[in-house]
């Protein structure tokens, strides 16, 4: 499981190093569009957990999710409504769930190691 | 199955990374809020107006600047063109012309024995000799009777008298005006010429000054008419 966190290194000294800057009006899809990477990738980790990992849903999930976002807020910003604070609020609370649902299998597994530990 | 799952995780890792990336990057600049109040944005329009007021300042002197290089240029054309002109007129004969040389002066000449018509003119043959020889000798410029020499000029005899340029030549002394580069040689060749006997037969004598620092040489006078040449239109190069 270290590739992904290499994999990770790897895009933001890329990142970095081009030095690609985004011009201010488009920083709100870029960061509601992190948020549904991020939202995408802790649901990937979630799922490969509780063993329902399946590529397609992941991979399609990614890209769709992303640009889904993207439309989202682009639609608001032309609407007059900050409709990306929606998106931002259903990453948001999804982030948490997903989040929680990993600690709590992390936490179990953990649990259940120290226990066969203390039982050998 | 295990392996492409990574393989999928750390491209989109990846992809989060960069984005996040461009992402800090972004906003690692943030706007500075403006603070100012209305004095300080007086002042502060003030400094600008003040900016914009120099640097048109800047701009007008550099297009005086552009102005006065522009019309060197065309001076130095129109310049250019005058001398070339002035340099011209001088070969042609129009200017006055000052220089070292030496004065003829062409006198008749009575034998103590001579009986005869009393001469009264000197012949264009003789004339035109002398003018070759002169040219031979290195003459630069040359005034008869303070007609000045140029390429049309003719020398020709018109009803037994004789003519430079539509100008009688017949009251004696006359006076011929040389200006060469070295007016020793050219003096010290005429001395050494034939052409003095070509006068004396004539009965006519030369007297050749000693080379003068200062002989004035006036212009032609009258305007050249130019019948048989024409400007050439530039033809294209092939």
């Amino acid at each position: 499981m270290w590739l992904p966190l290499i994999g990770l290194i790897v895009g933001l000294i890329w990142g970095l190093l081009t030095d690609i800057r985004v011009p201010d009006e488009y920083t709100n899809y870029l960061s509601i569009a992190v948020l549904a990477a991020l939202d995408t990738l802790i649901g990937g980790i979630r799922a490969h957990l509780q063993n329902v990992y399946d590529q397609h849903v992941f991979v399609s999930g990614f890209f769709f999710n992303i640009i889904l976002a993207a439309s989202l807020a682009f639609l608001g910003v032309h609407l007059g409504v900050d409709l990306y604070l929606a998106a931002v609020f259903a990453f948001g609370v999804r982030l948490f769930q997903n989040i929680a649902v990993i600690r709590r299998i992390l936490l179990t597994k953990w649990m259940e190691k120290r226990q066969r530990f203390e039982k050998n | 199955m295990e392996r492409k799952k990574k393989i999928h995780f750390t491209v989109i890792t990846t992809i989060i990374g960069f984005m996040l990336a461009v992402q800090f990057q972004t906003t690692n600049h943030p706007v500075v809020r403006d603070t100012r109040d209305m004095w300080e944005l007086r002042e502060d329009l003030k400094k600008e107006q003040e900016l914009q007021r120099q640097l048109l300042e800047e701009i007008r002197t550099y297009e005086t600047t552009l102005e006065s290089y522009q019309q060197k240029r065309a001076e130095s054309k129109e310049n250019a063109l005058r001398e070339t002109v002035e340099e011209l007129r001088k070969e042609a004969g129009l200017t006055e012309v000052r220089g070292q040389g030496v004065i003829i002066t062409l006198q008749p000449f009575y034998a103590e024995n001579y009986v005869g018509p009393v001469i009264q003119t000197v012949s264009p043959y003789l004339l035109k000799r002398l003018m070759n020889e002169l040219n031979m000798y290195g003459a630069e410029e040359v005034a008869i009777a303070d007609q000045r020499i140029i390429n049309t000029t003719v020398i020709r005899d018109v009803n037994g008298i004789t003519k430079v340029d539509n100008y009688k030549i017949n009251s004696f002394p006359i006076q011929i005006k040389v200006i060469a580069e070295d007016a020793e040689k050219l003096y010290n060749r005429l001395k050494g010429s034939t052409v003095l006997e070509d006068f004396g037969i004539e009965g006519l004598q030369l007297e050749i000054s000693q080379p003068m620092s200062n002989v004035v040489i006036p212009p032609y006078n009258d305007s050249l008419h130019i019948r048989y040449m024409k400007t050439v239109k530039a033809e294209k190069e092939e």
